[in-house]
């Protein structure tokens, strides 16, 4: 293998790779303030990416096209409306199961996305097929022998890591932050000191989705493609991102991210290479199949979740 | 009756910079009720999960009928025949009243997949055995209590939730039982009623060794022979009510060094 | 769980059943759209009204206490809806469909409705009963019967692997690892050549001891369907799964599960073994979806990557919630319903993920008991003290 291709598979595993870690830190958030999965992160990433494709359609109809102002009506609109979705699924379906079993939490969100997904597939126009999502990034590229580097992909990962430590210096930097880190250490003890914990629980869930918004435009802009069922997939691997990581931690979750999407290359291209005849299509089973088998190494992941449990 | 039950000795439990038990020795002998007393956070409870094998002793041993408790899991803890209730109630609410003793009453069931599922006759001839030993058990706290093993944990009140805790404890016929609060949440005339039946108790199993957990000091002094009080996870004083209530070392651990 | 009623007579239970026959046969009969929505509103009715007036918990409580005579009237109720469509293939299939995914969800309930395993890749492990059925009728000539045995062995063999994971994490984790592996499972037989990839693969019908499954009887003029084969043997293998799940219930073993689930440390305090417990619950669940499986792929003759999706998975696992979990007579009521609805009222096929995912939060928001709630443990049914 050349340098070049080899540089291509890094830059590409860099570009999924950010894209899990916002998904992956969607999770970690919703465990750190309220210990709960909210299994339908994916599917609100989904329909992020329709609103976003949805705005755009829009925008086109009336008349608007530069790239440059359809790029950020459609983020915002995206983000924000997923915000109010992730907090209305906070209100409404998390926050009444508090007291009943963690796995009706589970259950529950589980089923939100099937409703999600099949509402989109159901009532979108044509819904069940893939749709084209525009191209609205500068296409320029430079190559370097087999390497090509975008413009697009350039953008889309500072981007995304801009998003990241965005949420980061919110939650280390500001009072904001610092209310959200109490909820998360001991919820009792932050509504004693005055903190409504309702409010910094949907807010901390409009955050995360807001993210995940991002993130479905983001996976939109690279594939110029999505569809209804892309969340679904996306979710299940959030999720083990942020449990290789180690819920309840952000670091955990960003390293967590660019891991899965290490392992998917590393399924890609030492599959085929060590057992000739193997398909690249191997790849998602390698990289569940080595989460399986880490989690049954390392349970809490690699930054342990904390422990709260009094006997 | 001044034989030794239970000695540790060096007990020592760490939670990363935390020490909960700082090279504890202390004993309980057999057939007494013990008090075990301290201000919050001196280390009880945490004792209470090392005996039980709940958490892993940082270092020392707990020396039970010649084996070493530190050493054990809490399986084989309890069927070596120590059992405890828990500060916060840990019943399995969903479930009936039987259904609670009756997991108290592990050790001496028969758990095998055959006789559960193919001998129904015999598992019939246990069950009705457990069912009149249950209902025995019971009728000793509350004859009403009694008449309603077969409803859920969830429909009777604080009182009675703890007697069937006790009552999950006591089935299995241990030889140390350790409580651990067990008036916490209950009004003095409750709580009163609760320690008259573990005095009945305590008629009913002349053997049986207590240890108890508790804050208020009128229960120890009506209920203990011997108090030990911890501080810092450290023994500080022991001997019977009325001498460590007079220490003005334990008067300071309570009242802080002001 | 509610609290035990007091057994009375068998007589509303066998009414009840009684009841249920004749609207089985009716709905399963109707053709219209407008006779199956009218027969299912008006079902609804009924049963709200019936409740009104106290008779479902009477049913209810005679099933408990007769369930000799309420579990033979359920066998008779289904072998009167054999005799009466007789000839016809598709009402027989749903039924022994059914038949074989009350299996399954007796299984999953087993997992999550007593031990709190959860399980999310529940057709996933019936899918391992069915390619297991697969390729052993394609490759060897091992007798049915013990191929059926072999799906049920894979599915618990390869849901092993799954354990240690299972074991060393709790709640949401070990949902994580199921799902993945629903996934993984799911892939892997679409890019796996040598299971058919997306196409699947073909099997012969199933053959007992000589008798053909797939060839119908003939009594004179009369050609008896050969699904009727087909319902009896899921018929046989439902009840036998379903008495052992209940005696499971009904023992000191089910009693470790439930505690399992509901306090593991309190389990850890009276020496209940947790682990032990969970890989029971775990391998005798997928065994059960296994066995289905295999079953089903002879059946229908074919097997394909495609009906082993997260979707079939949750639906299951809906199954199990609607019907009342830890309740095998609600998880049998509920897998009648979400079977069969859809066939019969064509337009809610396309809609049926969403109107399950939606039932299900309803019930978890409202009803968490589930349609038919558990019942306090009875280990004998009629037993006073």
């Amino acid at each position: 293998m050349t340098l070049g291709l080899l540089s291509q598979y890094v830059f590409n595993g860099l570009m999924l790779g950010m894209i899990y870690a916002m998904v992956a830190v969607g999770f970690t958030l919703f465990f750190g303030v309220l210990d709960v999965i909210k299994f339908s992160h994916g599917d609100v990433l989904m329909v992020g990416a329709f609103t976003g494709l949805a705005t755009y359609l829009g925008l086109q109809a009336l008349g608007v096209d530069s790239p440059l102002v359809q790029l950020l009506v459609m983020t915002v609109v995206a983000a924000l409306a997923m915000g109010l979705l992730g907090a209305l699924i906070a209100k409404y379906l998390v926050l009444p199961l508090r007291l009943a079993p963690p796995l009706n939490t589970l259950l529950i969100t589980l089923m939100l996305g099937s409703v999600l997904r099949e509402a989109v597939r159901l009532f979108y126009p044509q819904g069940s097929n893939p749709k084209p999502f525009p191209r609205l990034l500068p296409a320029d590229f430079v190559s370097f022998g087999a390497f090509t580097l975008r413009a697009d992909s350039m953008i889309l990962l500072l981007a995304g890591l801009a998003a990241i430590v965005a949420v980061h210096l919110l939650i280390t930097r500001t009072k904001l932050g610092l209310a959200i880190r109490a909820v998360a250490q001991d919820a009792e003890t932050a509504r004693i000191m005055g903190i409504n914990f309702e409010f910094i629980v949907l807010l901390t869930f409009a955050i995360g989705s807001g993210m995940a918004a991002l993130g479905g435009l983001m996976n939109g802009l690279y594939y110029n493609e999505i569809n209804f069922g892309m969340g679904l997939l996306l979710g299940v691997i959030g999720f083990s991102a942020a449990v290789i990581g180690g819920l309840g931690n952000i670091y955990g979750a960003i390293l967590g991210g660019f891991l899965f999407s290490a392992l998917q290359s590393i399924g890609a291209v030492a599959l085929p290479a060590l057992f000739p005849g193997t398909s690249t299509a191997y790849k998602d089973v390698f990289a569940f199949a080595v989460v399986i088998i880490f989690m049954a190494w390392r349970p809490t992941g690699l930054i342990a979740e904390k422990k709260s449990e009094r006997v | 009756m001044n034989q030794v039950l239970l000695a540790c000795d060096g007990l020592s439990m760490r939670f990363g910079g935390l020490v909960a038990l700082n090279a504890l020795s202390l004993s309980v002998n057999e057939g007494e009720i013990l008090g075990l007393i301290g201000p919050n956070g001196s280390g009880k409870t945490t004792f209470f999960n090392v005996i039980t094998g709940i958490y892993q002793a940082s270092a020392g041993r707990v020396d039970y009928r010649g084996q070493d408790l530190a050493r054990l899991s809490a399986q084989e803890i309890y069927r070596a025949g120590v059992t405890r209730t828990f500060q916060r109630s840990r019943l399995c609410l969903p479930l009936s009243i039987f259904d609670n003793l009756m997991i108290g009453n592990h050790r001496r069931l028969n758990h095998g997949l055959w006789f559960n599922l193919m001998r129904r006759r015999e598992f019939r001839r246990q069950f009705e055995q457990q069912y009149v030993q249950a209902q025995g058990l019971v009728r000793t706290f509350s004859q009403s209590l009694s008449e309603r093993l077969f409803e859920p944990a969830a429909s009777v009140n604080m009182i009675d939730r703890r007697r069937i805790e006790i009552c999950r404890a006591l089935i299995s016929q241990p030889t140390l039982l350790l409580l651990d609060e067990p008036s916490a949440g209950m009004t003095h005339e409750e709580t009163r009623e609760l320690m008259d039946d573990i005095l009945i108790v305590r008629e009913h199993m002349p053997g049986l060794s207590i240890v108890i957990i508790e804050h208020e000091m009128n229960v120890i002094e009506r209920i203990t022979e011997r108090c030990i009080v911890l501080n810092f996870g450290q023994k500080i004083c022991e001997g019977p009510y009325a001498k460590i209530a007079a220490d003005p070392q334990v008067q300071e651990a309570y009242l802080g060094t002001a | 769980m509610k609290r035990l009623i007091d057994p009375a007579s068998a007589f509303p239970a066998l009414i009840s059943m009684a009841g249920v026959t004749l609207f089985t046969l009716l709905f399963l009969h109707a053709e219209s759209q407008e006779a199956v929505l009218g027969l299912t509103l008006g079902a609804a009715i009924a049963l709200l009204l019936l409740a009104r007036f106290g008779w479902n918990a009477r049913a209810a409580a005679s099933f408990a206490g007769h369930s000799g005579a309420g579990n033979a009237s359920v066998i008779i109720g289904v072998l009167v809806v054999v005799a009466v469509f007789y000839d016809q293939h598709f009402p027989l299939l749903m039924l022994a469909s059914v038949l074989l995914y009350i299996v399954v969800c007796l299984g999953l309930n087993l997992q999550f409705g007593y031990a709190g395993v959860v399980n999310f890749a529940g057709a996933a492990f019936f899918g391992i009963g069915c390619y297991t059925a697969a390729v052993l009728t394609e490759h060897s000539a091992l007798p049915h019967l013990l191929v059926v045995v072999a799906g049920g062995v894979m599915a618990a063999g390869i849901g092993s692997l799954l354990i240690l994971p299972v074991l060393r994490t709790y709640g949401h984790y070990a949902a994580l690892i199921t799902i993945a592996f629903g996934i993984l499972f799911r892939v892997f037989l679409e890019v796996n050549d040598a299971l058919g990839g997306p196409q699947g693969m073909k099997l012969p019908g199933m053959e007992i001891f000589g008798w053909k499954l797939n060839d119908g009887l003939t009594f004179g003029d009369i050609e008896v369907s050969f699904y009727a084969n087909y319902v009896l043997v899921a018929l046989a293998m439902a009840a036998v799964a379903f008495m052992l799940v209940r005696r499971l219930e009904r023992s000191w073993i089910g009693l470790n599960l439930d505690a399992v689930r509901l306090d593991e440390t309190a389990c850890a305090a009276f020496g209940i073994d947790v682990a032990r417990w969970k890989i029971t619950a775990f391998t005798l669940g997928n065994f059960l979806a296994g066995l289905a499986g295999a079953v089903y792929a002879m059946m229908t003759g074919f097997v394909a990557p495609n009906s082993f999706t997260f979707g079939d998975s949750l639906i299951l696992v809906s199954i199990v919630i609607l019907g009342g979990i830890g309740n095998p007579w609600g998880l049998t009521v509920a897998t009648a319903i979400v079977l069969i609805l859809p066939e019969k009222l064509q337009f809610i096929q396309e809609y049926r993920l969403l109107l399950y995912a939606g039932l299900v939060i309803l019930i978890l928001l409202f009803r968490p008991g589930g349609l038919m709630p558990r019942q306090v443990r009875n280990y004998f049914p009629g037993w006073k003290p």
